[in-house]
């Protein structure tokens, strides 16, 4: 009702002004430990990242700096700093040094709406009933009186939730904000930006190559990404990540996204591989060919950058992962709702520990794609799957059917899926043989 | 149905954030600039091409596949755009009201079915055939 500002309106605009209230020490204090803590973190899975590789390798991995070769990150730290910063002459020089400082904030800058521990969603005022008319009966006037008095008693109820809400802390930088995913979104897209400009400003071939590659990569998986989550979104209604962890809370074990989902986590998860350039969809950097793709020309403390931002981006998406799919901080048995924020913290940090884990499990196991595999997986595989799950979900969702539903019949739009694969008539095989006209 | 309550105070501790990650950022370039030690030769400003001097500039012509991707992008990316505010608000109290949602599904479902159309005639005409 916009036209009709009444009292009581009026109350709980200013109630929910008051909800808002900017508290400037307390969210500095938790942006400088949130900043310090995934920049320890980056730096610390540079290590493990090593560690994993070398004992699937049949290796040791770093041991020489302190137990275990644990002050490894330091030692990295240190070189980077000290390191000889070379300018490459042909450079567009703005650009080259742009290009760092925007793929490091932006994958930081994407996690201040992820929630890291015990967080609950801001209450929701209750729907104000309508106006009454001017020619209601007696009869009609004193129901409506009743409606009234029961609103003003939810909006008490709303009132003293608020301040329960006030009262207690939050565990994210900018807690209710209702456009969260779509800013994380939003703001991880702009990454493509820091490694396309890295990649050209450089004038180096193998950075443009590299670059390119890593755009077409980047935005193409970018698709499949979004679509993904439209399913998770149609259940939980809200874009809002402490609302989304709370709703499947709240349901237990079983209300957990991944078991109504599973197909849509499969792509998440693919998709999130790719954005990440990690291992196997890693093209962008591809050693081997590229030297290092886009970063070629970069050293110092700017390769330091680009090497942040992207195992930051890997932690935010395996955070992603844990509130989208499994259920954020809630595990059966030991964190439930009503739990303590420690048990919580810790259950989290399990959740997304074991999923960086599985990434880094991922990379040292499966081999690199070719591009047109790479871009094939994309554009033929995961949106066509995208979509057919919005579909399903978008018709158990209208026919009102429970969402169990969901389960078996994503597990046959799979089967499906891969039976159309492995009837589709065979690719022509002469096309392979004749060069390209550019290896790009 | 409640009325949509905006409120900038919320995004005020992404602001903070932004500014100290620009602030470090900033720091941190400048520093390392004046930290290293630099020693500058024209060999070792060229840029790297495997040890080998370079041929040409990197101001190349490449591939109209990567044009062509970029044109896809964009359709289903607007897409998506429409898709999230309806995702949010279909099946929401408060959202979509009841005598709506049948005309808004199929509705969708049309919007899907147009993009189907787009989306088969890129294959046919081989967009997604990189070789």
């Amino acid at each position: 009702m916009p036209c009709r500002i009444d009292a009581m309106a009026r109350t709980r605009s200013d109630k929910s002004e008051q909800m808002h209230e900017f508290l400037f020490w307390p969210t500095l204090i938790t942006i400088a430990v949130v900043f310090g803590i995934l920049q320890g973190t980056a730096g610390f899975l540079v290590y493990v990242e090593r560690k994993v590789c070398a004992y699937m390798q049949n290796r040791i991995g770093p041991n020489r700096v302190g137990p275990y070769g644990l002050l490894q990150v330091l030692a990295d730290v240190l070189k980077f700093l000290f390191k000889e910063e070379t300018l490459p002459r042909k450079a567009d020089m703005a650009l080259f040094l742009l290009a760092p400082v925007l793929a490091f904030s932006t994958a930081l800058l994407s996690f201040a709406v992820v929630p890291f521990g015990a967080t609950e969603p801001a209450p929701l005022p209750p729907a104000p009933p309508a106006a009454i008319m001017q020619s209601a009966t007696p009869l009609e006037k004193q129901q409506h009186a009743l409606i009234e008095a029961e609103y003003k008693k939810k909006l008490q109820d709303y009132e003293a939730k608020v301040e329960v809400y006030r009262s207690s802390y939050q565990f994210i930088i900018a807690p209710n904000i209702d456009i969260g995913i779509l800013f994380i979104f939003g703001i991880s897209s702009l990454a493509v930006y820091g490694v396309i400009l890295g990649g050209w400003s450089s004038n180096n071939k193998y950075s443009l190559v590299g670059a390119l590659r890593a755009s077409a990569q980047i935005i193409s998986y970018e698709i499949p990404l979004g679509l993904s989550i439209l399913g998770v979104l149609l259940i939980t209604g809200s874009l809002n990540l402490e609302r989304i962890i709370w709703n499947q809370a709240e349901q237990g074990f079983l209300g957990w996204n991944i078991f109504i989902q599973p197909v849509a986590f499969l792509l998440f998860m693919t998709s999130a591989f790719a954005e990440c350039n990690r291992l196997p969809f890693d093209l962008p950097e591809s050693e081997q060919e590229l030297i290092g793709g886009y970063h070629t020309e970069y050293n110092a403390f700017k390769l330091a950058f680009f090497l942040l931002g992207e195992y930051v981006h890997m932690i935010t998406t395996s955070f992603l992962m844990v509130i989208l799919f499994f259920g954020g901080w809630h595990f059966p048995i030991i964190a439930s709702p009503e739990a303590g924020w420690f048990l919580k913290l810790i259950v989290f940090a399990g959740k997304v520990t074991f999923f960086i884990l599985f990434y880094m499990l991922i990379r040292w196991t499966i081999p690199r794609f070719r591009f047109d595999q790479l871009m094939a997986l994309a554009w033929k595989v995961l949106i066509p799957l995208a979509l057919v799950n919005l579909v399903m979900v978008m018709v158990v969702k209208e026919m009102a059917w429970p969402e169990w539903v969901l389960l078996p019949a994503s597990l046959a739009a799979v089967v499906v899926a891969g039976a159309v694969a492995l009837n589709a008539p065979p690719r022509p095989r002469d096309r392979r043989l004749k060069p390209a006209a550019t290896d790009l | 149905m409640n009325e949509p309550t905006f409120d900038l105070t919320t995004y005020y501790p992404i602001f903070l954030y932004l500014v100290v990650i620009l602030g470090f950022a900033a720091v941190a370039m400048v520093a390392v600039h004046l930290i290293g030690p630099r020693r500058r030769t024209a060999v070792k400003e060229m840029p790297y091409e495997s040890g080998m001097d370079p041929i040409g500039d990197a101001r190349q012509r490449f591939d109209v596949k990567f044009y062509l991707v970029a044109i896809m992008f964009l359709v289903f990316d607007v897409e998506l755009l429409f898709l999230y505010p309806w995702a949010v608000v279909a099946y929401q109290e408060g959202g979509i009201p009841l005598v709506l949602r049948g005309p808004v599904f199929w509705g969708v479902l049309a919007f899907l079915a147009m993009l189907l159309i787009a989306y088969i005639y890129d294959w046919r005409k081989g967009v997604f055939k990189w070789r």
